[in-house]
């Protein structure tokens, strides 16, 4: 069947919304803390478990579910890189990732010994809006996802543009020794990161509970979509971030129908929509090649 | 830099002869019409052991670029992958629904290490330049999208069901049945480990192993001083990226299959943490920590009977977090490893 293009946009604008929210809170600890997360997939599974928590055991609404899954998801988050991460926070880019890849394999894993491997999806109301003279519809969960994704990107950018707090964290961002000797305590910058980072995952773990489902590797699974996205938009630019998620997004699900065309154009059988989540990859490895620094030249190259 | 020489004379067998003279024993032992068998319960731990020695050889590779040259390769079963499949679709006969060109095994063998090399070119040009952390991830995502390749391309690689009607060269060599083949199999194995081991440690104890330390330590001093960093990388990277070829060619033949799962990141994982656990840059150390990981993955198999209460994907998720935990408090409290060199490191601990 051919689905129209809009549709397809609809849905990588839905994909591209979580893994938004995802790659600002990876980007955020990469620029300030100087570490690849290899654990943040992590957060976002704790915050979908929370948010079924509070959905299906407490009977909240999905709204409030959202704000508790964020602050529960940010403190905690906050309270495991105080343990893990803050006190070896000069040990250098490399013991930092091979630590946080530690943190991912007892969470991961931890989670999935206290729920099990069954995946527990946040059941909602969901209404359909049918536009068929232009040949797409969209759900009610869709424009909900969309919709906290940009009042959170709203949100950040206030935060980050006209709190005393955002403007010393973009400080320490661009050069942590400046922000010091200017009098900025990037000990408190580096707690607000993770609070922040943390609380976002939780956000995006909440939609994918109601998207797919809550699951011990449901964070996991998007975790190089959410690497990629930082990269493109520029590790360590939150903004970049958002653009790179939604470019991402969009890339992955157009690209199914266009993959189609050209095997049946090859007459061959190469399976290549199977290889969806793969086109990620090769879009990463494609962008440290060609423009490392992503949209805004961030540096990653040696010396 | 003394410590090169010391660390010769403590070491008074070169472990390069001691490997030959294994691998020439172990061939006429093939030949001969002498064998071993082993008692049955012990099937287990010798088919763990046959995967200790091509871990090791992949690890022996991946010490030279991580442990003295500092390159950070989180795709080692890439190469590993790369050379199984090519063995195994250069030398199946009839396998179903695959591509099998039914070659005899020699041809695989050696087709494997070069394709594995040529890759190890490729990716080593494109990507050296990279910042560690940044190496780190391509790396990584390379090693995935081949995994994703050999599942979904099922006409080429066999998908999931793999590829089978390899053929088996050690289990050619006797009749006597499978723990024959398997005792046979760990002293050919065996030979080769030594016999790697040894060639991988007169490189870095050699010169060479000296500019790779210096690379480690700061490339930019070590490029002034004349030494071209990105060759060095490339090579070390290229010889590590063979012999895992070699050992994911060994592998198929062995089984007499290959098979998408067993080319999984969990690969890459016990060989870094086993590096890590006994202390990156010690060329024994290593190979110290790769037992104690997969020692203790093999304990808590056993265990796993003992305890009643826990389901097996319970208990195989607790093993997880055991391993991440160890993982966290090597690099937490001990990062230069049970036998590595802090200061060589550059690591507080």
């Amino acid at each position: 069947m051919e689905i129209p293009l809009a549709q397809e946009v609809i849905f990588g604008l839905v994909i591209g919304s979580y893994i938004a929210l995802g790659a600002i809170g990876f980007t955020l600890v990469y620029g300030l803390v100087n570490m690849i997360n290899f654990a943040h997939g992590e957060f976002i599974t704790i915050g979908a478990f929370v948010g079924y928590l509070a959905v299906a055991e407490v009977g909240l609404p999905l709204p409030v579910a959202v704000f508790v899954a964020l602050g529960g998801t940010a403190v905690v988050g906050w309270g495991i890189a105080r343990i893990t991460f803050e006190p070896m926070n000069d040990a250098g880019a490399v013991p930092l990732l091979l630590m946080s890849i530690g943190l991912g394999l007892v969470l991961r894993n931890g989670i999935r010994v206290i729920a099990g491997p069954d995946r527990r999806s946040i059941r909602t109301d969901v209404a359909t809006y049918r536009f068929d003279d232009l040949g797409f519809f969209v759900t009610s969960q869709q424009l909900f996802i969309i919709g906290l994704t940009l009042a959170s990107v709203l949100v950040l950018h206030l935060f980050l543009s006209r709190t005393m707090l955002g403007i010393a964290m973009r400080a320490t961002a661009d050069n942590e020794d400046l922000a010091l000797v200017s009098g900025i305590d990037t000990r408190r910058v580096r707690n607000a990161v993770w609070l922040a980072a943390s609380g976002l995952a939780g956000v995006a773990g909440v939609m994918l509970g109601t998207a797919q489902a809550a699951s011990p590797t449901v964070g996991f699974g998007q975790l190089l979509l959410i690497i990629t996205a930082a990269i493109l938009g520029g590790a360590g630019s939150p903004y970049g971030a958002v653009a790179g998620s939604y470019i991402l997004g969009i890339a992955v699900t157009v690209s199914v129908p266009f993959l189609q065309r050209l095997e049946e154009t090859l007459a061959l059988n190469l399976e290549l929509t199977a290889l969806n989540s793969t086109m990620a990859f090769v879009i990463l490895i494609v962008v440290l090649l060609v423009r490392p620094g992503g949209l805004v030249s961030a540096e990653v190259r040696t010396s | 830099m003394s410590d090169g020489a010391s660390r010769f004379e403590e070491f008074p067998v070169d472990a390069v002869h001691v490997g030959l003279t294994l691998f020439v024993l172990a061939v006429l032992f093939l030949y001969s019409p002498l064998f071993v068998q082993p008692p049955g319960g012990t099937f287990t731990v010798l088919e763990v052991v046959v995967l200790f020695l091509l871990y090791a050889m992949i690890l022996v590779g991946l010490n030279l670029q991580f442990g003295h040259a500092g390159l950070v390769n989180f795709g080692p079963v890439a190469f590993f992958a790369v050379g199984g499949y090519t063995a195994a679709m250069l030398t199946a006969n009839d396998p179903f629904r695959a591509v099998g060109l039914g070659y005899p095994w020699p041809v695989g063998l050696l087709a494997a290490i070069l394709v594995a090399a040529a890759l190890g070119v490729l990716l080593g040009i494109s990507t050296l330049r990279l910042r560690d952390d940044f190496l780190a991830i391509v790396t990584l995502a390379v090693a995935e999208i081949i995994h994703g390749l050999l599942e979904t391309q099922s006409d080429i690689t066999g998908g999931s069901l793999g590829l089978n009607n390899v053929p088996r060269p050690i289990a050619g060599t006797t009749s006597a049945g499978d723990g024959a083949v398997l005792v046979s199999t760990i002293i050919v194995f065996g030979a080769l480990a030594v016999l790697f081991y040894g060639v991988f440690r007169r490189l870095s104890a050699s010169p060479y192993g000296r500019v790779l330390r210096a690379i480690r330590a700061d490339e930019q001093v070590t490029e002034t001083l004349g030494k071209r960093v990105f060759r060095y990388k490339l090579a070390v990277f290229v010889y590590g990226a063979a012999v895992a070829g070699l050992a994911g060619a060994l592998l198929v033949f062995y089984n007499g299959a290959a098979s998408a799962g067993f080319f999984t990141i969990n690969v890459t994982v016990i060989v870094w943490i086993g590096m890590l656990i006994g202390g990156a840059g010690s060329d024994r150390g290593v190979l110290g920590g790769l037992a104690i990981i997969m020692g203790f993955q093999l304990f808590t198999r056993f265990l796993n009977d003992q305890i009643p209460f826990v389901t097996q994907d319970q208990f195989a998720s607790l093993r997880l977090v055991l391993v991440g935990l160890l993982l966290m408090v090597i690099i937490k409290y001990r990062p230069e490893g049970i036998w590595g060199n802090a200061d060589e490191l550059g690591v507080d601990s």
